[in-house]
């Protein structure tokens, strides 16, 4: 299939050169029939959800519902009850961090996160844990960025039950590696230890099963997978959902309300308080239909791995450049790539690359600890989505060496 | 010395035989290899300015009524735009910064630099270069405060001869009013009433202040209303009289 076309964006000049857009990690582009069906909503059923018996009501509440069944299959949840409707995957970790340990996290206890976790699957555990006077353990990553599942279990065994939850990404936003989750739920369930899932990045380069991978929860955003920002999922198996105390109260989340006692909704409307962003939520749907016929093709797939290979390749080739993130089977890599030059500061490799047309991200890319861990304060990351091309690639190459020439 | 505005021209003139970006990011870029460096020493934490992209060090010096500003950066772009922005601010007075604008970053297209968004710290630097300005033209203002500090100086050179304490650390002195044309104005107890040293005390303290320079005058009035108590004593007091 013809990728480019369907995203309206990739048409755009920048300073009067076409738009690379290799920062698709942080927010993909969307394609036309997002847009489509966005507009479409907004103009003819902008009616509340689930509140109403009017046309428009019900028009809205058949899209937004359509929407979470397409969440559903796309990750192959068991039923509807198990695909909550977040703002994002932020907000997702903070309810199961907030509701989760609210209910099952004690004084002594401890959560397990990997070092390589973005600060929305850190921050809001280090909060919990304040709250419930527990602690937080870290699992390392190794020279080449990878988790080690043995560790984990070393972890485990040693811990003597006070770890209640590991939360993990499925893959870094900074590493790019895949890491080996469903082996990580094993080893935790052998413990009796729910795991989350972080899978910010895991959703739009692997293929998620749930049930396959078997984690207790899974976390994603909108706006990663083609859909708009302000829309995210948090998957949770039957149990938790239902052990887990409501998160937020109000709006639709009630079954009947008194002054003396209130009783909640039925899955997955128990989380959803207050009016939900639905035309985002009904975005879901083309946006995943895309999703999946750009993972299924194989021409664009081959052409994202040879992308990750000629960049890995020829950004190897500049001097003082350094990557992290190698795992030792390459083929765990995505074609993300995090890099420093010596001599060359990656916020002006960024404000250069701009002013070419080319948009990287810098920066911390919210993972102090991580970056910390190899020594850095500060990267440049190029991310890549099947609509890019390799041509591009070239440009991007031969602009980053003229940046490092200006700067060195 | 150029004004500011002067040296904003300048730096505007200069910046417009650069026809494209990439000539103005060159020019920057040696600008930011050719910036002498902060002191190391002035690296610290409460010099730091951090943003998401990169950090600022800025550390600030007064000298006869002028600030003089040293800055760093670990990115050598957002360095440029501080050296551009030293060449104007360096060596000015408070006023002179506190009037001034950056417009003229704006002027020679570097103007998405100081976004508040851009996380470079730029924006927080600048606003530092103005706290610092502020906070030196408070302290030129408020100038009978030195005086009022080196009368506090004077008194604590004064001793009630049954006491190893100072006055002023005793908690005798109740008030100090120094005006700006050097009139000074002292209100002070004594440990007890009818104290027969009392006129000797007075004597010692209003001949201490009259040495000070910039003082021309010295009104004492001894009060005993409110009554002295040992609460009014400093901590160093306390401790030289052997009460903690
Ligand atoms: C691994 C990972 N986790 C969490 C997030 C947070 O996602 P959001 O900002 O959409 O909540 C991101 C996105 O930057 C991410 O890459």
């Amino acid at each position: 299939m013809e990728a480019r076309s369907i995203f309206p964006a990739l048409d755009r000049q920048i300073y009067g050169k076409p738009l690379i857009y290799f920062d698709n990690a942080a927010t993909a582009q969307r394609p036309q029939a997002v847009l489509d069906l966005q507009q479409r909503l907004c103009v003819e059923a902008c009616g509340n959800i689930h509140r109403a018996i009017h046309r428009l009501s019900a028009e809205a509440t058949d899209a937004y519902e359509a929407g979470r069944e397409a969440v559903r299959r796309f990750i192959n949840a068991p039923a509807r009850e198990n695909v909550v409707f977040t703002s994002g995957t932020t907000a997702s970790i903070n309810l199961v961090a907030t509701c989760f340990c609210e209910r099952f996290l004690g004084a002594g206890d401890r959560i397990l996160v990997s070092e390589a976790e973005h600060h929305s699957n850190l921050v809001p555990w280090q909060l919990a844990c304040g709250r419930q006077g527990a602690s937080l353990e870290v699992l390392p990553v190794d020279e080449a960025g990878e988790l080690s599942v043995e560790e984990l279990d070393r972890r485990l065994a040693a811990a003597e039950g006070r770890i209640k939850l590991v939360a993990v990404t499925h893959i870094s936003n900074v590493l790019g590696i895949v890491n080996p989750v469903r082996e990580l739920v094993a080893v935790a369930h052998r413990y009796g230890v729910p795991v989350l899932v972080d899978g910010a990045q895991g959703i739009i380069h692997e293929t998620v099963d749930v049930q396959a991978l078997d984690c207790d929860f899974y976390a994603f955003s909108g706006h990663k997978v083609y859909a708009p920002t302000g829309i995210g999922v948090l998957y949770g198996k039957t149990r938790w959902l239902d052990e887990m105390p409501p998160f937020m109260g109000g709006g639709e989340m009630i079954d009947t309300v008194s002054f003396e006692k209130t009783t909640y909704a039925p899955l997955p409307l128990k989380y959803e308080a207050g009016t939900q962003n639905f035309v985002a939520a009904a975005c879901f749907a083309p946006a995943l239909e895309t999703a999946r016929a750009l993972m299924d093709d194989p021409v664009l797939q081959e052409n994202l791995l040879a992308m990750r290979d000629f960049l890995l390749a020829e950004l190897g080739r500049i001097e003082g450049m350094r990557i992290y993130g190698c795992p030792r089977d390459p083929q765990r890599k995505i074609p993300l790539i995090s890099f420093t030059v010596a001599g060359a500061f990656p916020a002006d490799l960024a404000q250069i690359l701009d002013k070419m047309g080319i948009a990287v991200r810098s920066g911390h890319v919210c993972a102090e600890p991580l970056l910390r861990r190899f020594g850095q304060t500060s990267v440049v990351r190029a991310s890549l989505a099947p609509y890019n091309t390799l041509a591009e690639c070239e440009s991007f190459v031969a602009a980053l060496r003229r940046a490092v020439n200006m700067l060195r | 010395m150029k004004t500011i505005q002067e040296i904003q021209a300048d730096i505007v003139e200069e910046f417009s035989v650069f026809s494209d970006w990439m000539d103005k990011y060159e020019y920057l870029i040696e600008l930011g290899k050719g910036m002498p460096l902060i002191d190391e020493k002035d690296k610290t934490e409460a010099n730091l300015i951090r943003g998401c992209q990169s950090r600022v060090w800025l550390s600030c010096r007064a000298e006869d009524g002028r600030l003089h500003f040293a800055a760093d950066s670990d990115a050598i772009i957002t360095k440029g735009i501080i050296s551009l922005l030293l060449k104007v601010y360096d060596g000015q007075t408070p006023a002179d910064i506190l009037a001034a604008d950056e417009a003229f970053i704006g002027e020679i297209g570097l103007k998405e630099n100081l976004s508040p968004t851009r996380a470079n710290g730029l924006v927080s630097m600048i606003a530092a270069i103005k706290a610092y300005a502020a906070a030196f033209q408070a302290g030129t203002e408020e100038k009978p405060r030195d005086l009022e500090a080196d009368v506090v100086a004077a008194l604590r050179m004064v001793y009630d001869p049954e006491i190893p304490v100072n006055v002023y650390d005793m908690g005798l002195i109740y008030d100090i009013q120094a005006d700006a044309d050097g009139q000074v104005f002292i209100r002070m107890t004594l440990t007890a009433p009818n104290c027969p040293i009392a006129d000797d005390v007075v004597a010692q303290v209003r001949e201490a202040v009259s040495d000070v320079p910039g003082v021309k005058d010295v009104q004492v009035e001894l009060v005993f209303e409110p009554e002295w108590t040992t609460d009014r004593m400093s901590e160093e007091a306390k401790l030289e009289l052997g009460m903690l």
